[in-house]
């Protein structure tokens, strides 16, 4: 498993020199892809939907309020292709997660990367391009 | 020289130069593979390419040089010519038509319709920073546009009917290789993917595309076409999990020449048998709705996450919503 997490965070690396950052399917108008937000807390559901997925996460605030994030991905072959399955991220899991975030100040964002259980996951890891043995 | 043979050598000439198609000395290039030298035989194709006055007649020539084509049978499927089965997707090249050039640039001769239609994109990306793409509400991206398209395809061979398939919203192209010839005019309707008919020759698979919508080739500061846009393509499994076309788009509207760019599509590692075709719809997930601003950009509306969108968000068009 560690070392599938190794070859996903070098094709993530690479997935920068073979396709450009998602949003494939729709513009990329309404995010800050200059900002960077990274909060904790835990999936409150994974949305693996087409043409979009979703990560929901509730994150405890200072005050004891919880305000749910909600981080955009690409549809579920793409994350397939990452190796993110919808069963990766039951509700409850612990997770930090980062995303470029709304320039409208909502709690939603592009999402980046996400650490769980001390591993590194990628979504856009899913538009390297692995090919088939021939 | 007699009058007469003069006239008759004149007449002969103008013949041929009326005849769109046969005033070609070149012959048809056979398949040139991608290599260190493929700037040169690139440029050679645009060549090509340039020699005729439409796609049709591009077609046709391609046809006669291969004696119409040859039938195939269903014992042949499994030949690794016609055996494109696999779970595919673009090779590279990111959301740029001509996948040997990245960046906002384009190698497509543009007629001065077509350089504005360009400038109008770029202008919007200029004033507002970003765009809306109407395929945000899955609505099919189009033809030639499909190239483009990064999701999974497959692609399906029979000897009546090739189908190449789009994941994104489920996206069909139906390539007729039965004899058909396209939909009568006074029949055409134009549609998203056009009406494409096609021959075999020499593991080649050689199609003609007309009768489209107009369109963008992509996103960002690639160029439109126009509902005049017909295409041919020419595709070839060119390795174990690698197939190419050659695409010709003739445009008259947008283009002062045919654009030749070489399309690829990788088949993708699947050992565990995951990856899929699975169904494509932008209803099942409201997080998935799209609108567009008044400056012509992209906005999630509601949120099914977040109470009260129009309260928390500082966009206007969130706030403008009727709900």
């Amino acid at each position: 498993m560690t070392m599938k997490r190794t070859l996903y965070s070098f094709l993530y690396l690479l997935s920068f020199i073979l396709y450009p950052v998602a949003y494939a399917h729709h513009s990329g108008a309404m995010f800050d892809g200059s900002t960077v937000v990274e909060v904790s807390g835990v999936v409150r559901e994974f949305q693996y939907t087409n043409p979009h997925s979703w990560l929901l996460v509730d994150v405890t605030n200072a005050d004891g309020s919880v305000t749910t994030w909600g981080f955009e991905a690409e549809g579920p072959s793409t994350l397939m292709r990452a190796g993110i399955r919808k069963g990766d991220l039951p509700p409850g899991t612990p997770i930090s997660i980062r995303g470029n975030p709304m320039k409208d100040g909502r709690s939603a964002g592009a999402w980046i990367d996400a650490v769980v259980a001390g591993e590194t996951i990628n979504p856009r890891n899913g538009f390297a391009v692995i090919p088939a043995a021939e | 020289m007699p009058v007469s043979r003069y006239i008759v050598a004149v007449s002969l000439l103008l013949l041929f130069a009326m005849t769109p198609g046969l005033l070609v000395a070149q012959e048809a290039p056979g398949w040139l593979e991608k290599d260190e030298n493929w700037a040169v035989k690139k440029v050679r194709l645009q060549a090509f390419g340039e020699q005729f006055n439409t796609a049709w007649d591009l077609y046709q020539f391609l046809e006669q040089a291969a004696d119409g084509g040859e039938t195939l049978s269903w014992q042949q499927m499994d030949e690794a010519a016609y055996d494109w089965s696999g779970i595919f997707t673009r090779t590279g090249g990111g959301l740029s038509f001509d996948p040997d050039i990245r960046g906002n640039v384009t190698t497509a001769q543009l007629t001065p319709a077509g350089a504005a239609a360009r400038q109008r994109k770029i202008d919007q990306l200029a004033a507002t920073g970003g765009e809306y793409d109407p395929i945000s509400d899955c609505r099919p991206p189009g033809y030639p546009r499909w190239a483009t398209e990064p999701f999974l395809h497959e692609f399906i061979v029979t000897p009546n009917q090739t189908w190449l398939v789009n994941e994104m919203v489920n996206d069909v192209r139906r390539v007729y290789t039965d004899g058909s010839a396209h939909t009568l005019p006074e029949d055409a309707y134009a549609s998203a993917n056009g009406d494409t008919i096609g021959f075999w020759t020499d593991g080649m698979l050689v199609t003609h595309t007309m009768y489209l919508y107009s369109g963008q080739y992509q996103r960002g500061t690639q160029p439109d076409y126009s509902d005049q846009v017909e295409v041919v393509e020419r595709w070839k499994k060119v390795d174990g999990n690698t197939l190419e076309a050659d695409y010709w788009v003739f445009d008259p509207v947008n283009l002062a020449e045919p654009w030749y760019t070489r399309q690829s599509w990788t088949e993708l590692a699947n050992d565990d048998n995951f990856l899929r075709i699975r169904y494509w719809d932008c209803q099942e997930n409201q997080n998935n709705d799209i609108i567009i601003t008044d400056e012509g950009t992209s906005q999630f509306p509601d949120f099914d996450f977040i109470e009260n969108d129009a309260a928390v968000s500082t966009d206007e068009a969130v706030k403008n919503i009727p709900r």
